[in-house]
């Protein structure tokens, strides 16, 4: 099931990225492989929104190696990165609160029957498809009609992430997906993303929130000040090292034994 | 395998795959079909209409409801229809154009003075007018999208400029004068000019008046002679702008653009392609419009479509449009013109003094918005 | 949910009460359709003397008008008063092409039409019976004539309209009043545009001693000043179609000769008056009725100002 294959779905070796004179990435490497979730961690500024653009498509790097699949690779628009299989996940999740679930689900890529002038959309096979899909999810979706907007928070990233999936997705990058999410919705996404990873995916699973980090992924990298810190297997580290290195450990500490160990 | 280590709840081999969850859950409480219909954005607009009917059957002339009374109330509700559903395609795709009142009034001197100044056959006239407004829908969409300015205020710039030009144009064209004359004879006949202008079905009204079944003048000819052409356009419109944003993957776009057009962007919908096709839709409704009214009267002025903007988008809102977008429907405004109609033609009906039928205008339209607005919190369920 | 519905059918209640019972007393009732709003000063006189008629008379009166120059609604209005079927029904004609279809439908459905203010042309061929307002022609040609008698010799005509056939109008009657030498000097419906280019012309041709204005809050009011400040107050004669009040009080102090009052109350009351009488008796003059050229001097502007804060003129 979680085989690694020869070579990693995305390798990127010493990524520079410069804004002006604002150094944004100073040498970011990091792998990801075929069903592993490799997570990224980092605090606020440390650069992972770059990293994440950059890696959709959005910016190009200013230097440094960029494979897919083995193959060297350069996007030059967020289209290019979608159609090499690496689908982003932004925090707003692109999904309309008012529209229904199915319209949301094939927004961009509706399936088209008939003629010109007269081609229309398929829905039948839009709200079958929709079903099928939250019901692999474990989303309870009353009526395909009703809006996303009557969804929780968790489901909505059930649904965006099942999106990305359904879509032919090989890459997934999830931006944070858990931060604004209570304790059950939470869980909801992290039973998913294991899903996900199950069925042969790569996930980047983005997050300041350790603990959520822990209990899904399989490697971490810890990126700070636009540098990577280095990268671990589970196995290697314990959850509080890990959060020493994401924060700058001491000051850390100290604050939680304040705290009584509540950070 | 790897391990997962939850805090909270117990994972398993992700349970929601197992046993396939029977089509109808429990937990789905069959929606009656009244609340499925509520559902639907136009309702609401429907409601208001039926209130707006009782107070018309109670208080007007019963003249008001023949044959010749609903196509007396139809027809000024067909001209700004035509407007009201084009701006409420718009309003869902998130954007306003205040400018189509004053673009009714540019079409008509555009058309007027292609048929009276260069001469050219209704046809080509017809074609030129709609592609000339097409253009300036076009240029304000572009506007709009490059400058990220709010389009509130881009379109209501290009109301005064238009507004402007037409009546420029106007005294140019016309050697001094604020109207455009002749037109009506300049068009001449034929095939376009009767699906532009007069009345369809002029042949079984006839019939039906000879056969007594419906009413005639003292001196014989039926006292509706066909059905206006301006109502023709307007169902078909109402019905293709629903057809298009329902079922089509435009109509999905459309929805996107307005709800959010940021993640509609993210998602591949090419966005500024709707907005701008948008605008565009509602500058050729509106050279329609103009259309359709000048080869009816003959004429233009510098007057034609004053305020029309306006009573375009109350129209659309009272037919479920939100004005944030991203909701609402064609059928809807269909609905909410025929109630600006019947009530700006109806209170003629009445015996009110007409000093008061701005104040009964307004007050009905408010209470009709909130019927409607009443209505769709409801079913919708927002609290 | 109760509470809105409770409310709506007292709403509905309200309403109901205090609308006059719309019985069918569709026999001795008049609708009058202008294009003039009832907010607008002139036409608001034209409704007073509807109003006054329906009382007079004792008829039921309606006037409906479009919120703004609209032919279109206007063209739909007639169409509704048409389908009311009232005693008679009166028109003011602005254009006869967008119009007259709906006029001609009146005509073919019986109904007495009589045309007021505006389209006296065409009022015949559409099937009015007449028409009551200000013949244009003659109303110049009467100022023109009494400005002669006054002493005038070489005139100007300010046309802050060209092409605007009324006021086309009444400038050749005037020419034709005056008998002298007439220039029409076209300008812009801007009041500080028409006094530069009077005091101009006056300026350019020392021999003009009479000025024809042809609106007179417009141009009447601003070519008195101009003539005041080119300091030929005594020797030229400032003379304007319709009144306003500052031309009133010109013509009162002495610096205008008078206005030419078109007498709209006469363009609601008569029309009204000829329909109610023609109900009942079948009785209509033979031909138009000129509501004008009434030409106010000095010795009736006061009461006309009178009137005029009344709404009566």
């Amino acid at each position: 099931m979680d085989t690694v294959s020869n070579a990693p779905l995305i390798d990127i070796r010493n990524v520079v990225k410069h804004f002006g004179s604002v150094i944004a990435l100073s040498g970011v490497s990091l792998t990801v492989n075929r069903g592993e979730v490799m997570c990224l961690l980092g605090d606020n500024g440390a650069g992972k929104s770059t990293l994440i653009k950059t890696l959709a498509g959005v910016h190009r790097p200013t230097s440094g190696e960029f494979l897919v699949d083995g193959h060297h690779i350069t996007f030059t628009s967020p289209r290019d990165a979608l159609d090499a299989g690496i689908a982003t996940v932004y925090q707003d999740l692109a999904m309309i609160p008012l529209m229904s679930v199915t319209r949301n689900f094939f927004m961009g890529r509706e399936p088209v029957k008939g003629v010109w002038p007269f081609r229309f959309v398929d829905f039948d096979h839009c709200d079958a498809v929709t079903r099928e899909e939250m019901h692999r999810i474990g989303i309870d979706v009353r009526d395909p009609h009703q809006a996303v907007g009557t969804l929780s928070g968790g489901e909505r990233q059930c649904v965006a992430i099942a999106r990305a999936v359904y879509f032919g997705a090989k890459v997934l990058i999830l931006d944070e997906p858990t931060s604004a999410l209570g304790v059950a919705q939470t869980s909801m996404v992290l039973k998913y993303i294991h899903q996900v990873r199950q069925k042969g995916l790569g996930v980047i699973f983005i997050t300041h929130n350790v603990r959520h980090a822990y209990a899904v992924g399989d490697r971490f990298t810890v990126l700070n000040r636009g540098k990577t810190l280095g990268t671990y297997k589970k196995s290697e580290i314990q959850i509080d090292a890990l959060q020493n290195l994401m924060a700058g450990g001491k000051e850390l500490q100290a604050v939680s034994a304040e705290l009584g160990g509540m950070v | 395998m790897v391990e997962i280590s939850q805090p909270t709840a117990p994972v398993g081999p992700a349970d929601a795959v197992a046993s396939p969850k029977p089509v109808q859950d429990e937990r789905l409480r069959e929606a009656s079909l009244l609340t499925k219909a509520m559902r639907r954005p136009e309702l609401g607009a429907l409601a208001g209409l039926v209130l707006v009917t009782i107070f018309f059957l109670s208080t007007a002339d019963s003249s008001m409801f023949t044959l010749a009374g609903m196509m007396n109330i139809l027809t000024p509700a067909s001209q700004l229809g035509i407007l009201a559903v084009a701006a409420a395609l718009l309003m869902i795709g998130g954007e306003f154009d205040l400018s189509i009142g004053s673009m009714v009034a540019f079409a008509g001197l555009i058309f007027g003075a292609f048929l009276l100044l260069t001469g050219w056959p209704l046809p080509l006239a017809i074609a030129a007018t709609l592609v000339v407004a097409a253009l300036l829908g076009g240029l304000n969409g572009q506007i709009v999208i490059r400058t990220r300015l709010p389009s509130f205020i881009v379109t209501l710039a290009f109301l005064f400029i238009l507004r402007g030009l037409s009546l420029v144009g106007l005294k140019w064209a016309s050697g001094g004068s604020t109207q455009m004359r002749g037109i009506g004879d300049q068009a001449g006949e034929g095939v376009v000019r009767e699906i532009f202008s007069g009345n369809a079905l002029e042949g079984l009204f006839a019939w039906l008046a000879s056969h007594d079944v419906i009413a005639k003048f003292p001196n014989g000819t039926p006292t509706v002679t066909g059905v206006p052409v301006s109502i023709v356009w307007f169902i078909l419109f109402a019905l293709v702008a629903t057809w298009i944003l329902l079922r089509t993957r435009a109509g999905n776009w459309i929805f996107a653009a307005g709800g959010d057009a940021n993640a509609a962007r993210n998602s591949g919908v090419p966005v500024d392609r709707v907005k701008t096709g948008l605008f565009m839709l509602t500058a050729c409704a509106a050279a329609l419009v103009a259309i359709l009214t000048v080869l009816d009267a003959g004429s233009t002025d510098a007057r034609r479509g004053f305020q029309k903007e306006f009573e375009a988008i109350i129209a659309a809102v009272i037919g479920g449009c939100l004005l944030t977008g991203g909701y609402g429907s064609a059928i809807g405004a269909f609905f909410g013109a025929i109630i600006f109609g019947m009530v700006s033609i109806g209170l003629t009906y009445t015996r009110f003094d007409s000093d008061w039928f701005q104040v009964f205008l307004g007050a009905m339209l408010l209470l009709a918005v909130l019927f409607n607005n009443f209505i769709r919190r409801k079913v919708t369920g927002e609290r | 949910m109760k509470s809105l519905i409770t409310g709506l059918a007292a709403a509905a209640a309200l309403t109901l009460a205090a609308v006059a019972p719309a019985s069918a007393q569709q026999n001795s009732r008049i609708i009058v359709v202008s294009h003039g709003q009832a907010n607008d000063p002139f036409w608001s006189v034209v409704k007073n003397g509807v109003t006054a008629a329906g009382q007079d008379m004792k008829v039921q009166v309606d006037y409906r008008a479009p919120e703004t120059f609209d032919m279109v609604a206007m063209g739909q209005l007639i169409d509704a008063a048409v389908n009311q079927k009232p005693a008679g029904l009166i028109v003011s004609i602005p254009d006869a092409s967008a119009l007259g279809p709906a006029i001609q439908k009146a005509v073919s459905a019986g109904i007495p039409v009589v045309s007021m203010n505006s389209g006296s042309d065409v009022s015949k061929k559409l099937g009015a019976l007449l028409h009551v307002g200000q013949d244009e022609l003659d109303a110049g040609k009467a100022a023109g004539a009494k400005l002669k008698e006054m002493g005038g010799k070489v005139g100007l005509c300010v046309n802050h309209e060209v092409g605007n056939v009324s006021l086309d109008l009444r400038c050749k009657g005037f020419t034709e009043g005056f008998g002298g030498k007439v220039t029409v000097l076209p300008v812009s419906n801007d009041p500080a545009d028409i006094r530069a280019k009077v005091k101009a012309a006056l300026a350019s041709d020392t021999s003009i001693d009479t000025v024809m204005a042809l609106g007179a809050s417009l141009a009447g009011e601003p070519t008195v000043a101009a003539v005041k400040e080119a300091g030929k107050g005594g020797a030229v004669r400032v003379a304007s179609f319709d009144l306003s009040a500052n031309f009133l009080k010109a013509v009162s102090a002495g610096e205008a000769a008078f206005a030419v009052d078109q007498q709209q109350y006469l363009q609601g009351y008569l029309p009204v008056a000829f329909l109610a009488l023609n109900a009942k008796y079948g009785l209509i003059p033979g031909g138009n009725v000129p509501s004008g050229p009434n030409l106010i001097t000095k010795e009736k502007a006061a009461q006309v100002v009178d009137l005029s804060a009344k709404g009566i003129r």
